[in-house]
C-alpha cells in the first residue's frame, strides 16, 4: 500500500449557490493526483437563500467527475485547515483505490427512525461483504431536529405559556410522526445501526441550520434530501480509530428524575416537582432566569447527565415549556447530575482527544462537533482550530458542528453525547 | 455629535475593506457594519448606509453616542491587548472587534437574541481579512517612503 492517502479539503465562501458549488469541488480536486473516489460535502444553510441547494449540488456536479459517491448536508457550521468558519461550504475528497466506499440511505428518519437504520445498515453489511479489507468505518449523516413553529409566537426555545406548553408537549408525538418536526432521534438510529453492524466503528452527525433549528438538507449524490440519513461504509486496511471526548464536569448537584413523557423526551417532574421550577431552585436562580435572552449564557454551560440503558448521556437542555425541559435525546427517569462546562475545558477535551491518537499517523480526519460548542466559544473556537492544525500540520481534515454527535466502537460502545468532540482518524500505524 | 465618514463614499466601492464588510452584512443578524474609531467612520460596506438594515436608523442616534464612549475605552486600552468589546443597547447589541494596537475597530450592530457565537466566528474571519488588507498597505506605503 502507498505511504500517502491522497485526500484534500477545498472550500468557497462565494455566496452565490452554483459558483460556490464549482469552487468547493474544484478547490478540493486540483489538489489530487487523481479523480476522487468519495466525496464528503458540507454547506451552512446560507445557499438556501442564495440560488438553493439543486443550484449548489449543480455547480459541484460542473467540477466533480460523473458517478463520485457524494454525501453530506447542511451544518451550522466548519472547520477546516483554513480555519472556522459559519458560512461557506467546505469538502473532504478522497482518491485512493485502496478504500472501498458504500452509501446507504434511509428517508423518514424523524418518523421512523429504526426503519430507515435498518436500511442503511443492509447497503453497507451487503457492500462489506463483497469487500476484501478488513477494517470497517460508518459514517453517519442524520436530519437533525427541527423546531416546532407556535402558533402566534414563532419559533422559540423558552415557552412561557402554560396553554401552549400543553399544547407543545400534547402535539410533539404528532408532530413527529405527521410532519416530521421534532428532535432528529438521532441517538435512536445510532442505536440501531450498531446493533445491525456491531463490528464497525462508527461515527455519527445531524445535519443542521444556523442554529436557529427551522430546516436542514442531506445531500446524497445529485439530490437534496430532508429527514434522511446517509450512511456509508468505508472497507480498508489503512489504520483508523474514533474517539469522542467532552470538557463537562460533574457538579455535586443531583437529582432525580420521576415523571416523563410518555416517548422520553420531555422531563415533566423532577424530585416529584414540576421540572423548570426544581431546575432553577437546585441551581439558585431565580424562578424565570431561564429564558430567550439568558439561555445562551446560562443554561449552555449546565448540561446534564442522563441515562439511556445504563449509559450517561450528557446533553444540553434546548427547549423549555412553562414546567418541563425537553431533552434532545431518549432518557430514562432515575438519578442525574448537573454537569458544568467552561471554554478552558472545552479547549482541553479536545487535546484529549487527539492524544488518544497517539498511534496513528495521521493522512486525513474528519469531525463531528456539537454547534452549541461553537455558539459557546464563539470567536475563540480558533484556539481549538489551532490545536487541531498543530496535530494534523498539513494533512486535510474536517470538523463539522452539529446537534447530535456520537461514536461507537467494539471496544468502547456507543458515545452519544452534546457538547463533544467526535473524531475519526485514518492514517498509518507509529 | 455628528459620525464623519473619512473619504468619498464612491470611492469606498473599490475599497478591498468595504468588499469585505458587503460580506458580513449579506448575514441575516447584521444590521450595520463599519471600521470605525472614535467619532470616525473608517470605511463602511460598498453602499454606504443604504446597505444598512432600516430598522438601525431609529436607534443610530444613540447608538453612535454609545459607541463614543466605548471607542474612549478602545483607545485607553488597544496597546494593553484590549481585543474584543460589546454592549447591549435596547433590543441591539452592538460588537466592536480591535484591529491590534489600534483604535480602530470593526463594528457591527445585531438583534439581541440572535446566535451571537457563530457571528463572531465570522466576525473574527472580517477582522482577519481587514488586518491582512491594512498590513499590505501598510507594506506598500512602506516601500513608496
Amino acid at each position: 500500500m502507498d505511504k500517502n492517502i491522497d485526500a484534500a479539503v477545498g472550500m468557497t465562501r462565494k455566496w452565490d449557490a452554483r459558483e460556490a458549488g464549482r469552487e468547493v469541488a474544484r478547490d478540493a480536486i486540483k489538489q489530487l493526483k487523481s479523480p476522487p473516489n468519495f466525496f464528503v460535502l458540507f454547506s451552512t444553510i446560507h445557499y438556501k437563500e442564495h440560488g438553493g441547494f439543486e443550484e449548489f449540488l449543480n455547480g459541484v456536479w460542473d467540477v466533480l467527475p460523473k458517478r463520485t459517491p457524494l454525501v453530506g448536508g447542511t451544518v451550522a457550521g466548519f472547520m477546516n485547515n483554513f480555519g472556522s468558519f459559519t458560512r461557506g461550504a467546505t469538502a473532504l475528497a478522497i482518491s485512493d483505490t485502496n478504500i472501498d466506499i458504500f452509501i446507504g440511505s434511509g428517508k423518514n428518519s424523524k418518523r421512523s427512525p429504526k426503519r430507515a437504520a435498518r436500511k442503511c445498515a443492509d447497503t453497507i453489511k451487503n457492500g462489506f461483504k463483497k469487500s476484501g479489507y478488513r477494517n470497517k468505518f460508518v459514517l453517519n449523516l442524520v436530519s437533525g431536529p427541527e423546531t416546532m413553529k407556535i402558533p402566534g409566537q414563532g419559533y422559540k426555545k423558552v415557552v412561557d405559556s402554560g396553554f401552549m406548553s400543553r399544547f407543545v408537549s400534547l402535539a410533539f408525538g404528532m408532530s413527529q410522526y405527521l410532519i416530521q418536526k421534532g428532535p432528529g432521534r438521532e441517538d435512536e438510529l445510532f442505536e440501531e445501526i450498531v446493533k445491525e453492524l456491531p463490528d464497525c466503528k462508527m461515527m455519527l452527525g445531524t445535519t443542521m441550520d444556523d442554529y436557529k433549528w427551522i430546516d436542514n438538507y442531506q445531500f446524497l449524490n445529485d439530490q437534496v434530501l430532508t429527514n434522511s440519513v446517509l450512511s456509508v461504509g468505508l472497507a480498508t486496511d489503512y489504520k483508523f480509530d474514533v474517539c469522542t471526548t467532552h470538557g463537562m464536569r460533574e457538579t455535586d448537584i443531583k437529582f432525580k428524575i420521576t415523571k416523563l413523557s410518555r416517548d422520553g423526551h420531555i422531563i415533566q417532574k423532577i424530585n416529584n416537582k414540576p421540572a423548570l421550577h426544581e431546575l432553577q431552585r437546585l441551581l439558585n436562580w431565580p424562578d424565570g432566569f431561564i429564558n430567550e435572552k439568558t439561555m445562551a449564557h446560562t443554561i449552555l454551560y449546565y448540561p446534564i447527565s442522563l441515562k439511556r440503558h445504563g449509559r450517561q448521556v450528557p446533553a444540553v437542555m434546548p427547549t423549555f415549556l412553562k414546567d418541563s425541559i425537553l431533552t434532545p435525546c431518549i432518557v430514562d427517569t432515575g438519578d442525574v447530575s448537573i454537569l458544568t462546562v467552561s471554554g478552558k475545558n472545552l479547549v482541553q477535551a479536545v487535546r484529549d482527544n487527539l492524544s488518544y491518537f497517539k498511534n496513528i499517523e495521521p493522512e486525513f480526519g474528519l469531525f463531528s462537533s456539537c454547534m452549541t460548542i461553537l455558539q459557546t466559544l464563539g470567536n475563540n473556537i480558533n484556539i481549538v482550530h489551532q490545536e487541531i492544525s498543530n496535530y494534523f500540520k498539513e494533512k486535510p481534515f474536517v470538523m463539522f458542528f452539529c446537534a447530535g454527535e456520537g461514536t461507537y466502537s467494539p471496544e468502547n460502545k456507543i458515545t452519544y453525547a452534546n457538547m463533544s468532540f467526535n473524531t475519526t482518524i485514518f492514517g498509518y500505524q507509529n | 455629535m455628528e459620525y464623519k465618514i473619512s473619504g468619498d463614499v464612491d470611492r469606498m466601492k473599490d475599497d478591498p475593506i468595504a468588499k469585505v464588510l458587503d460580506d458580513l452584512l449579506k448575514l441575516d443578524d447584521i444590521l450595520a457594519c463599519m471600521v470605525a474609531r472614535q467619532n470616525m467612520i473608517s470605511v463602511m460596506p460598498s453602499d454606504g448606509t443604504d446597505g444598512f438594515n432600516p430598522e438601525v436608523n431609529q436607534v443610530w442616534d444613540i447608538i453612535h453616542r454609545a459607541m463614543d464612549d466605548v471607542f474612549n475605552v478602545i483607545h485607553e486600552y488597544s496597546q494593553t491587548g484590549l481585543a474584543e468589546m460589546e454592549f447591549s443597547l435596547q433590543d441591539y447589541e452592538v460588537l466592536f472587534y480591535v484591529f491590534h494596537e489600534t483604535d480602530n475597530a470593526l463594528v457591527a450592530i445585531i438583534p439581541a437574541l440572535s446566535n451571537k457565537g457563530l457571528i463572531e466566528v465570522e466576525m473574527e474571519n472580517a477582522r482577519r481579512e481587514i488586518q491582512d488588507i491594512l498590513n499590505e498597505q501598510e507594506q506598500i506605503r512602506l516601500a513608496v517612503v
